[in-house]
């Protein structure tokens, strides 16, 4: 909100400099956000917060600054003349939306130029000058933060004011010359036949206060703050009225509103008071609570100890009433137009306000050792992430909205995901059940950039039906581009995606990891494998289909993904491990070499070599792969070494020997293996 | 004639350490045991030399023999082996070193880590809380009225899962991280101290500074006597560690539903030191955080005993921290993940 340092003069003694104000106000909770020179008067942008808009106006605003600044406001002479009560033709059909409308009919204004001493008021808070009876309700909005409505009162029909929510297809042309259409969520102010106002928005065109006007109806009224709201933010609409309404004026000085209008009306272009209707849903407001303040909790608690007097001070000028209560106590009664104050700690603040923060002393709290112990979930996660980025792989962080349409392209739409009832576009909303679309749009995103070689991964949520889940998502696409030498770059493949996914999983969680082929429609046939970790499965891994690839116009075909559900793994984590000696024993390794058949994995002959390990086969080693001539059609050349070792003794050549012969013979006539 | 052998000797350790192959080490064979070398010169040189010195010169002029000798051989193994270990002598040493270069925790993590390791060394404990909320927990207990705008469509997205606690409404995407606070104190019976970062939602129109999913980190210390000058102290300590000593600090008033009195936090702008640029919009003053003393209601939702506790709590918005120390423009930068960005930090 913008005030002019010269009006806010008219109402309280200043005495310091602008720049010196506004520092203040800032310090009370008025942030001055700009200062601005008009002709000679200085301006000032304030930031208001919602919870005081009895300072959205001059009067309010003076009455701050005069206790901040410990000065006096000036009296405000404003004659105070009765106007008679006499019937006016206005109707109420949404009293819970318009619990009070006050309406004057002024016959035989004259409609001119507003005088100069308004049109100079306006100007610095950067209002346009109409004429005189529209100045003055922008005036008196201004001065007193009622906003008011003047009607041309013969073009309303029937001379009749409804007050009542619009109907299904009624529309309304605005003063601002568009054509708006209006449902019954909207309240309108209505003549015999159509709107004539958006309630408490903006008014119509065809009503509005012309050089030809004659007869007017002042509007002042109390709207419902959240009817304002909505009805703004629905036809994207805001004015001085509605921002005013909608933090909620003073019910209790629609009268007074009305009547500095009025008052400035017949002075400044002549007329009568021929009717006057206040008609209100709900009496007189009941008085505020009493509030009583501890004088001794409250300097505890601000850390000072000012006087009693000194607190009973600043209350007044902001408007309470303030007597003594018992020992070290005050009894409160705040303002009518602070609906903001209800207990004891809000009247602290407002004295801490007063005082300014700055003033009030600084100490360390202790922070006590919780009994709280910290969270194993975001422990997993920080492990995971360590050594991903200690195999280079980047971490991003992506956006949890989806499209359903990018879900069925990566077909995950069985999946499901969360619904969001209001998304802001349509390609976001749903909550994403897996991390495959938004890795894949970070892939897509980055090759088109140039960046052709990708290793990313999201440690992030997923969400089903039943709730959000902490899941790790990586992908690999392109290429090796880290080591240059001969032989060691190459195209991403299988094994890279699964020793990244292996290593993680392997050192964070000390368990075994078991894969085993698993078809996923997203995943290339043969290269989709399931995970599981210490017999449970928590995710998958493989080469991405290049029909998927395809919806992200990804044309390179490597690209391999894995997501691994971290909440399934968690228990895992963060065991204490215990040492085991390290054998003194030398070991013994025997290599072996296998033609194997196609459907004979590494998995089985490993499964074979323990079966028959006796306790004395420690490990299995695969150092190679190979197809070729010397290979039978349709097998494979594999390449192993079995170390066998005893953490009690030496082991015998002979025994070795025998146990090895074992497992070799089993794996030739259970596997069918051909010995090379 | 005479021979000054200890110079000579000298010479030949200086040469001979600076032999780098085959052929520096047979010049410097030719130079010394050459037919035209040192040693021939010396030999030749006894005859004119009276007969009481040619016995020390002609055992001066064995012994380099032998030096240079044993030099040679020693050094042509050294070599040849070397050569025989890398047979590609001339490796460019200047191409890059190999390894895996690690990967880049995103700037919005480090940034996250740092703050909450700050507060973790001053006894605060990490606590997360769920993104998908109740209204309760979101609005509710943290004194937020039922006609709050920020509790329209427009400022929060609900989600199509039933709140399990409220028939007929439904659950939402937390739009701030203050219902973990609520999470916490349902859980735990202070004194206690908590630092809770996450990822928040609200559906504001994506644009250099606007996001609808953002990060913040919210502290909340509860204790029998925690006072407002305990707020500020604690704040002053974390800004002047984590934006450096020199900065200058203001608390000013402000208004949350949820805390009471409460402020926002500004510091000067560092830009320009407090006089005024486009970072801090001619202010001289950055608003980085908000903070205050938690509300009595608050402590009431959460089912502490009326009166018994008081806290204080702050929160601040992550991105807007990592913008302004690091000088991003763009709050869209963090979500689109170009390598180009995430390998700067």
């Amino acid at each position: 909100m913008k005030i002019s340092l010269n009006w806010l003069k008219d109402y309280v003694t200043v005495g310091v400099s602008a720049e010196k104000l506004a520092h203040k106000l800032t310090m009370a909770g008025f942030e001055v956000e700009k200062i601005t020179t008009v002709d000679a008067d200085t301006v000032f942008e304030l930031e208001i917060t919602p919870n005081r808009p009895d300072c959205l106006n001059m009067r309010g605003m003076a009455r701050e600054v005069a206790a901040i600044l410990n000065t006096r406001l000036k009296p405000v002479k404003m004659p105070g003349v009765k106007f008679p009560s006499r019937p006016c033709d206005i109707k109420i059909l949404d009293k819970k939306g318009c619990p009070r409308y006050l309406g004057t009919f002024i016959r035989g204004a004259a409609v001119a130029d507003a005088p100069e001493w308004i049109k100079r008021r306006l100007c610095s808070v950067g209002s346009r000058s109409i004429n005189n009876v529209v100045d003055i309700t922008n005036f008196c909005l201004m001065e007193t933060g009622q906003p008011l409505h003047a009607f041309d009162y013969d073009k309303l029909c029937g001379g009749r004011i409804i007050v009542r929510r619009a109907q299904e297809g009624e529309t309304i042309t605005t003063i601002d010359g568009v054509e708006r259409k209006l449902d019954p969520s909207i309240l309108i102010i209505a003549d015999e036949k159509r709107p004539v106002a958006i309630a408490g928005v903006i008014g119509g065109k065809d009503t509005e206060v012309t050089q030809e006007t004659k007869n007017i109806l002042l509007e002042s009224a109390y709207f419902d703050p959240i009817l304002i709201r909505q009805a703004g933010r629905r036809l994207g609409v805001s004015s001085e009225s509605s921002y005013r309404f909608e933090r909620g004026v003073d019910y209790d000085a629609v009268g007074a509103g009305a009547d500095r209008a009025v008052r400035l009306v017949l002075d400044c272009a002549g007329g009568i008071v021929a009717g006057r209707c206040d008609i209100r849903a709900i009496g007189k407001r009941p008085k505020s609570a009493v509030i009583v303040l501890n004088i001794k909790k409250a300097n505890n608690f601000l850390g000072i100890s000012l006087a009693p007097s000194r607190y009973k001070k600043i209350l007044r000028q902001l408007g309470f009433q303030a007597a003594g209560g018992k020992k070290d106590t005050l009894r409160l009664r705040p303002p009518a137009f602070r609906s903001d104050l209800k207990e004891e700690v809000d009247v602290v603040e407002e004295v801490a306000r007063v005082i300014g923060y700055d003033n009030l002393p600084v100490s360390l709290p202790a922070v006590p050792a919780a009994s709280i112990v910290s969270e194993t979930r975001r422990g997993f996660r920080q492990a995971v992430r360590e050594l991903l980025l200690a195999q280079g792989v980047n971490e991003t962080i992506t956006y949890a909205m989806v499209s359903e349409k990018s879900l069925v392209q990566a077909r995950q739409g069985h999946l499901g995901g969360v619904r969001i009832q209001n998304p802001l576009a349509s390609d976001q909303g749903v909550l994403r059940p897996s991390l495959l679309p938004s890795l894949l749009s970070v892939v897509a995103f980055n090759i088109n950039r140039g960046q052709k070689n990708l290793k990313l991964f999201e440690a992030g949520k997923i969400y089903t039906a039943s709730g959000e889940r902490e899941a790790l998502g990586v992908v690999l696409a392109g290429r090796q581009e880290d080591d240059w030498r001969e032989g060691r770059k190459g195209a991403f493949d299988f094994y890279d995606i699964k020793g990244v996914v292996e290593q993680t999983l392997a050192r964070t969680c000390g368990q075994e990891i078991r894969i085993a082929a698993s078809p996923c429609s997203f995943l290339v046939p043969g290269q989709g494998v399931s995970v599981a970790v210490g017999g449970v499965v928590a995710g998958f891994l493989g080469k991405v289909d290049g029909g998927v690839l395809e919806a992200w116009d990804i044309k390179q075909k490597n690209v391999f993904f894995a997501q691994i559900d971290l909440e399934e793994l968690r228990s895992f984590f963060g065991k204490e491990r215990t040492y085991r000696p390290i054998s003194e024993f030398p070991a013994i390794v025997r290599d072996v070499s296998l033609a194997v058949g196609k459907d004979v994995s590494f998995q089985q002959v490993c499964a074979t070599a323990f079966r028959l390990g006796r306790g004395i086969l420690h490990a299995v080693k695969f150092s190679g792969e190979y197809r070729g001539e010397k290979i039978p059609a349709g097998n494979r050349g594999i390449v192993f070494s079995l170390r066998y070792k005893s953490d009690e003794r030496t082991l015998r050549e002979e025994e070795v020997n025998e146990v090895h012969e074992k497992i070799v013979r089993a794996l030739v006539s259970e596997l069918g293996a051909i010995q090379r | 004639m005479s021979w000054n052998f200890q110079e000579i000797q000298e010479t030949i350790r200086r040469e001979a350490a600076q032999i780098a192959d085959l052929k520096d080490l047979e010049a410097f064979r030719v130079k010394y045991l050459g037919r035209k070398g040192l040693v021939q010169d010396i030999y030749a040189s006894l005859a004119t030399l009276p007969h009481e010195q040619r016995p020390v010169v002609g055992k001066g002029a064995n012994d380099l023999k032998n030096d240079v000798s044993s030099i040679v051989e020693e050094r042509t193994k050294a070599i040849k082996a070397r050569q025989a270990r890398d047979p590609g002598e001339d490796i460019d040493v200047t191409t890059p070193g190999v390894t895996v270069p690690p990967g880049h925790r995103h700037i919005l993590t480090q940034t996250v880590d740092d703050i909450c390791g700050m507060f973790e060394r001053l006894g605060f404990v990490v606590q997360e809380g769920p993104e998908i909320e109740t209204e309760f927990n979101n609005f509710t207990a943290l004194n937020i009225p039922v006609d709050h705008p920020s509790r329209d469509a427009f400022d929060t997205f609900y989600l199509e899962l039933p709140d399990p606690d409220r028939p007929g409404r439904y659950q939402l995407l937390r739009s701030h991280t203050s219902p973990a606070q609520i999470r916490v104190m349902q859980k735990y019976q202070p004194p206690f101290g908590v630092i809770v970062p996450g990822r928040v939602y609200r559906p504001d129109a994506v644009d250099a500074s606007h996001s609808f999913m953002f990060h913040q980190i919210e502290g909340l210390l509860v204790n029998e006597d925690v006072k407002f000058s305990d707020l500020k102290g604690l704040l002053t300590v974390f800004c002047r560690r984590f934006f450096g000593e020199k900065i200058k600090m203001r608390f000013r008033p402000h208004f949350f539903p949820f805390t009471e009195p409460s402020a926002e936090v500004d510091i000067s702008c560092y830009i320009c030191d407090g006089k005024g640029c486009s970072v801090c919009r001619r202010k001289g003053w950055l608003e980085i955080m908000g903070c205050g003393m938690v509300h009595p209601k608050v402590f009431v939702a959460a089912g502490y005993p009326a009166g018994k506790y008081t806290g204080l709590a702050f929160g601040l918005g992550v991105e807007r921290i990592a913008m302004l120390k690091h000088g991003i423009q763009d709050i869209r930068l963090f979500f689109e993940n170009d390598v180009r960005f995430l390998e700067q930090f």
